[in-house]
């Protein structure tokens, strides 16, 4: 088995990281950048292979149209329920789109959920370089307001990437586990959670008893379409708005112009953060700038119903577990949107309450992830997470009405039962339909899945077949049925609403072959015989030196022997020989090393002295 | 833990080492997560007699050590049987807590357990001697609707539907009172031992009070809606 990691699969940027055994502290795992971010972008170059993060940020101004980001936003969604944003996004949606969106990108089209497998075989790839280890196995995190469709979706793409996704884990719940650790906190507290994306808020009670920490989560709440997206698409609109009326220039949403402008208003955003004001000048096609002066105070006005929108979900969260702003012990805010004063000093002022930064609120996702996989890889030792359903799960009644099975924030895993019999004589079949949401009529419910009980035909009434409903800690729904009368246990198949069924999955585990990059071994012998390659160049130019003189036969003769090991393991294909080779060659040259610093140490004293005459 | 309660639980046989297991939640023998026997409740689940006083403090703690040991994280190395197991059992004990932590639905699921709740038609009908009251009601409520359709003046009707609210939820608080000294008696219908007609009576008070509680609330409810 290989290595386990938690992973912040995020709107604008994901994240790997791990809990680091010798200090028991969770650790976010860089790139090749040494950036822990990897930006949540993907992009299909002409030759057919895949680009992710940094370098696919940067196609995104010359190639918009095979390239994707906020990819989160079309999880679990269907084609219907994105028509207003895909205005603002450069990349199209497949017009032949059914039950499961398709983004086209180039002349290929692929569904959220691949799209997602690339982000997080790229942030695999990051683990495996780091530890040299083969990583199968992560706790994904996912926004808590995410419902069935979107939680399923995340699961598909973890499985797309060759991974065994162990848990899906909330993303405030997460953020609450890291600080928790950090600074063993106790008593009620808020998690405010605003990404790139999403808006979360959770309420936990953080218990201690004798054997160790519980997290309870007492209630969450949210909008899985509300985020810092938002406020740069009302900074793009604005902008837009001014250009049209100055300058009669129309963007296309679609064009680099106004993929160009974005990327500048993100910036300029993220400096009104620490400055009263930016002036942003942007040049145009037809010669001019446009020039216009941002002060905070302006800005704070035009995304004042951003933050607003997130204060409703906040109340009907702290109503849900029974609560008072000024009951909680601590406030945390999470995700780089909460960076803006503005938010911060509403939530502040709301709980009146000065909430908690300490920990980077890029990365906290991500630690707290990286510490349930531990719990999860070694049992539950002394920390146990119980987190909720965020949203009621029922069942469509006569009329079209929802009759609630499982409310919300109840604590998963909970299940439900529902006996049904038949109507008529010799039905052979009951109509089941799965819905999610608060409201009261299935239509205005989200859809989960449809699904035929099979009867044998017998005279009405007869029947008694129960259904068992069970959200599983993933916040997943799994049905069974079973009949009463004979035991018999009834197979079920469910064809999910909004989502791929198992044969998608299985077309495009296949397909994913075609993309994945080289296998972990060969990745690790290349990048093995490069490091070999540049420790041989480094021990050849030290011992040129001439302080390296000083070193006695013996050690030379232990460094030429090490080299000749090395340079005769790179020829061979055992990336382990390699870094085994490589160290101790490292070893040998320690006291080389040595005489060189302190040679180099001396003449830059010298150097000091003969100034100082 | 008590150890005078009695364990209703039907004695099972271990799926894993095949003994017949006495334990409510693990094999005595092995020690294995048990499944979970055919006529388990949610009172046996927390090893309670079935009163409906609970001491809310020693529901948590026992809700929170059975949560260490059933919870799905401490079987994700375990075999798919006990990992199945352990996704029913930790459900079962959600769906549990959940239920006997609320006073009112711990009534109903006591009444359901002792298959005495009777929904049937009184759930639809107003309690006679509310009939008045429900009948101004509606009046307001068909007021209120019209003078939104044809724009007319909202106010007055408004005052009058918040006063019947409050009126209503007044009367909620009274039932959810009577449920209560209700609930004393069976609980002494059971320390002392009262024969089946007294607890079936006990129980057909419930009964009733749970569809009178459920109309005044459904009352409530709808008034609220169109208040908000």
């Amino acid at each position: 088995m290989g290595r386990i990691v938690g992973i912040d699969l995020g709107t604008t940027n994901s994240l790997v990281a791990y809990l680091d055994a010798p200090t028991g502290q969770p650790k976010c795992i860089p790139g090749p950048s040494g950036s822990t971010l990897c930006p949540s972008i993907v992009s299909l170059d002409a030759d057919g292979s895949i680009i992710v993060g940094e370098p696919a940020r940067r196609r995104l101004l010359t190639q918009p149209e095979r390239t994707i980001y906020s990819v989160k936003r079309l999880m679990g969604r269907g084609p219907a329920d994105v028509q207003s944003e895909v205005k603002l996004f450069p990349f199209r949606i497949d017009p032949a789109s059914n039950h499961v969106i398709r983004v086209q990108l180039g002349d290929k089209v692929f569904t959220p959920p691949e799209i997602s497998s690339f982000i997080l075989r790229e942030l695999k790839n990051w683990a495996e370089a780091y530890f040299g280890e083969t990583v199968d196995r992560a706790v994904i995190t996912v926004p808590a307001y995410f419902n069935d469709a979107q939680r399923q979706a995340t699961k598909d793409a973890g499985k797309l990437a060759g991974l065994e996704v162990l848990r899906l884990v909330n993303e405030p719940t997460a953020a609450a586990l890291a600080y928790g650790l950090h600074q063993k906190q106790r008593g009620k507290v808020a998690v405010y959670d605003l990404g790139g994306g999403t808006f979360d808020i959770s309420v936990l009670k953080l218990i201690s008893t004798s054997e160790g920490d519980i997290y309870q989560v007492l209630s969450t709440n949210g909008d899985t379409h509300l985020g810092g997206d938002d406020i740069d698409n009302l900074l793009q609109a604005f902008v837009h708005e001014q250009i049209l009326q100055t300058d009669q220039i129309d963007f296309s949403p679609h064009g680099e112009l106004a993929q160009e402008l974005r990327k500048e208003l993100i910036a300029l955003k993220h400096k009104l953060s620490e400055v009263e004001s930016v002036t942003l000048r942007f040049p145009l096609p037809n010669g001019k700038v446009f020039v216009h002066e941002f002060t905070r105070g302006a800005v704070d006005t035009l995304i004042a119903t951003v933050v607003d929108r997130t204060i409703v979900p906040v109340k009907q969260a702290l109503l849900d577990a029974n609560l008072k702003p000024t009951e909680m012990d601590e406030v945390v805010l999470v995700g780089g949107t909460t960076r803006t004063p503005l938010i911060r000093r509403t939530v502040q002022e709301f709980f009146d309450r000065k909430p908690h930064t300490e920990l980077n609120p890029d990365e906290v996702v991500a630690l707290g992830a990286a510490v349930q996989a531990n719990i999860l890889d070694r049992g539950v030792t002394n920390m146990l997470l119980l987190d909720v359903t965020p949203l009621s799960l029922g069942i469509e009644t006569y009329g079209g009405a929802v009759a609630k099975v499982i409310p919300r924030n109840s604590t998963i895993p909970a299940s439900a039962q529902e006996l049904y019999t038949t109507g008529v004589d010799n039905q052979t079949g009951i109509d089941i339909h799965v819905l999610q949401g608060e409201r009261e009529l299935a239509k205005d419910c989200r859809s989960l899945a449809r699904f035929t009980l099979r009867i044998a035909p017998v005279p009405a009434g007869l029947p008694r077949i129960e259904v068992k409903f069970l959200i599983d800690a993933n916040g997943i729904l799994q049905v069974s049925a079973k009949d009463i009368r004979t035991g018999e246990q009834h197979t079920i198949e469910v064809q999910p609403s909004y989502g791929l069924n198992d044969n998608d999955i299985e077309r495009m585990l296949e397909e994913s072959i075609e993309y994945a990059e080289q296998d972990f071994a060969e990745r690790q012998v290349i990048e093995a015989r490069t490091e070999a390659e540049s420790i041989l160049t480094a021990t050849a130019k030290a011992l040129a030196n001439p302080n390296a003189s000083t070193l006695t036969a013996p050690e030379c003769t232990k460094i030429d022997a090490k080299v000749a090991a090395l340079r005769e393991a790179v020829k061979g294909s055992d990336y382990k020989l390699v870094r085994r080779q490589i160290d101790e060659l490292n070893q040998a040259t320690e006291h080389l090393a040595e005489v060189l610093m302190n040679s180099a140490l001396q003449t830059a004293l010298e150097g000091k002295k003969l100034a100082e005459v | 833990m008590s150890t005078s309660l009695p364990i209703t639980n039907p004695p099972l046989v271990c799926w894993n080492c095949h003994e017949r297991a006495v334990g409510t939640h693990f094999c005595p023998g092995c020690g294995k997560v048990l499944q979970l026997p055919q006529q388990s409740d949610y009172f046996a689940m927390f090893e309670m007699p079935r009163k409906l006083w609970v001491e809310m403090g020693s529901l948590e703690q026992k809700f929170l050590q059975l949560s260490w040991k059933l919870h799905p994280d401490n079987f994700v190395n375990a075999t798919p049987e006990e990992r199945d197991i352990s996704l029913k059992r930790s459900s079962e004990l959600n769906d549990a807590y959940r239920t006997l932590r609320d006073p009112v639905a711990r009534v109903e699921y006591l009444l359901a357990i002792e298959e005495a709740r009777k929904e049937g038609t009184t759930r639809q009908q107003a309690p006679p001697e509310l009939l008045e009251e429900v009948f101004e009601l509606n009046e307001s409520l068909d007021e209120l609707r019209e003078a939104r359709a044809s724009g007319g003046d909202t106010a007055s009707l408004m005052q009058r539907l918040e006063a019947a609210e409050k009126n209503f939820e007044t009367k909620l608080n009274e039932v959810d009172s009577q449920l209560q000294t209700v609930a004393r008696e069976w609980d002494k219908a059971i320390d002392g031992k009262s024969d089946q007609s007294t607890r079936k009576a006990v129980m057909s008070k419930l009964n009733e009070l749970l569809n009178r509680r459920s109309y005044v609330r459904n009352l409530v409810v709808n008034v609220q809606k169109e208040l908000l």
